[in-house]
């Protein structure tokens, strides 16, 4: 054999693979099955979970906004609005809120919701009024604001 | 958001509500949209899909439910018994004398959410083919639903001043002959 520096005589070998595996198992310790043990299971499952983690942060901002939006629809319709009655008219009063603040104040500050219901209910008599009425002088008050952008 | 230890912690608001709906008259379909949004739990501001946050629906005389056009004769109830030659076909109206609240309870089953909790929300129905509720169901009831639809007056559930004050197009010469 041709062993001509001592460098050559000693092999590296690998002496941190428990805690090379451990980083991948402690990822999986709660699934279910043998793929929450197994390092070549493991493997492929923690790979697939972190790739639907990716994913799901786009899906979580879709599913959220139905969710505001199905608890706001609830809320106006117990104040006998519908939800795009009560949006398009809040919007039109130039009341900006966005859906997650107002289905959090439908959950927790009922009157102020019930305020905004009435509001938006009264900007929409005043579309039907103007838009059906008789081109007298509008007695609108809401339907005056005048949008900056 | 206000903060969770200032809010005014509201128990019943978690509570299970028990809710009335009288099908005289109504179309099953429109019966079942009403009944599946508060089985469901989305008439609350608090809903949340997981949450199991659904109330119970107590429906009664669904024997007296209208169906609109010819769905009496025309709609069929197909079901399979899982033995070769056992395909079921049968019209509105034999599965209602044979069963009068199965046709409302298919249109309710059929129209809530294809999940895991669908068997639960079926258990919180309660249909009754007359108006005769048993007594421990009748203390729970809290609050009646609206018919969904205007159940029209018929000729003589009219009184003859009503009839008699009722605006006229024409009024027919007295040698008048219908052909």
């Amino acid at each position: 054999m041709v062993v001509l520096s001592a460098s050559l005589w000693l092999r590296s070998r690998l002496t941190d693979r428990f805690w090379r595996v451990q980083e991948v198992l402690k990822h999986a310790r709660h699934f279910r099955g043998r793929k929450n043990r197994c390092y070549k299971l493991a493997v492929r499952s923690v790979q697939r979970a972190f790739v639907k983690t990716t994913k799901a942060r786009r899906q979580k901002k879709r599913f959220l906004r139905a969710l505001w939006i199905t608890r706001i629809e609830a809320a106006s319709l117990e104040h006998g609005l519908k939800y795009p009655a009560f949006i398009s008219n809040l919007l039109k009063s130039q009341v900006e809120l966005n859906r997650k603040m107002i289905a959090d104040l439908a959950i927790y500050e009922p009157k102020t919701f019930k305020s905004l219901a009435a509001l938006a209910q009264r900007r929409r008599q005043e579309g039907f009024l103007a838009a059906l009425g008789d081109g007298k002088e509008p007695e609108g008050i809401f339907s005056r604001i005048v949008h900056h952008y | 958001m206000a903060s969770y230890t200032k809010a005014a912690q509201q128990w019943a608001t978690f509570a299970r509500a028990w809710y009335l709906l009288d099908a005289k008259m109504q179309p099953p379909g429109k019966i079942a949209a009403a009944t599946v949004i508060r089985l469901e739990g989305r008439h609350k501001p608090i809903y949340h899909a997981l949450s199991d946050c659904g109330d119970h629906v107590v429906i009664i005389n669904t024997r007296h439910i209208a169906f609109s056009g010819n769905k009496w004769e025309q709609k069929v109830y197909s079901s399979h018994t899982g033995y070769p030659g056992g395909f079921k076909q049968v019209t509105a109206t034999q599965l209602h004398l044979k069963d009068p609240t199965a046709i409302v309870k298919l249109t309710v089953y059929r129209m809530l959410p294809k999940n895991l909790q669908r068997r639960t929300m079926m258990q919180r129905l309660h249909l009754f083919p007359e108006d005769v509720i048993p007594e421990d169901i009748q203390k729970n009831l809290l609050q009646e639903i609206p018919q969904p639809r205007a159940v029209p007056k018929r000729l003589d559930e009219y009184t003859p001043e009503e009839i008699a004050a009722f605006p006229k197009v024409w009024t027919p010469p007295k040698d008048f002959r219908r052909k």
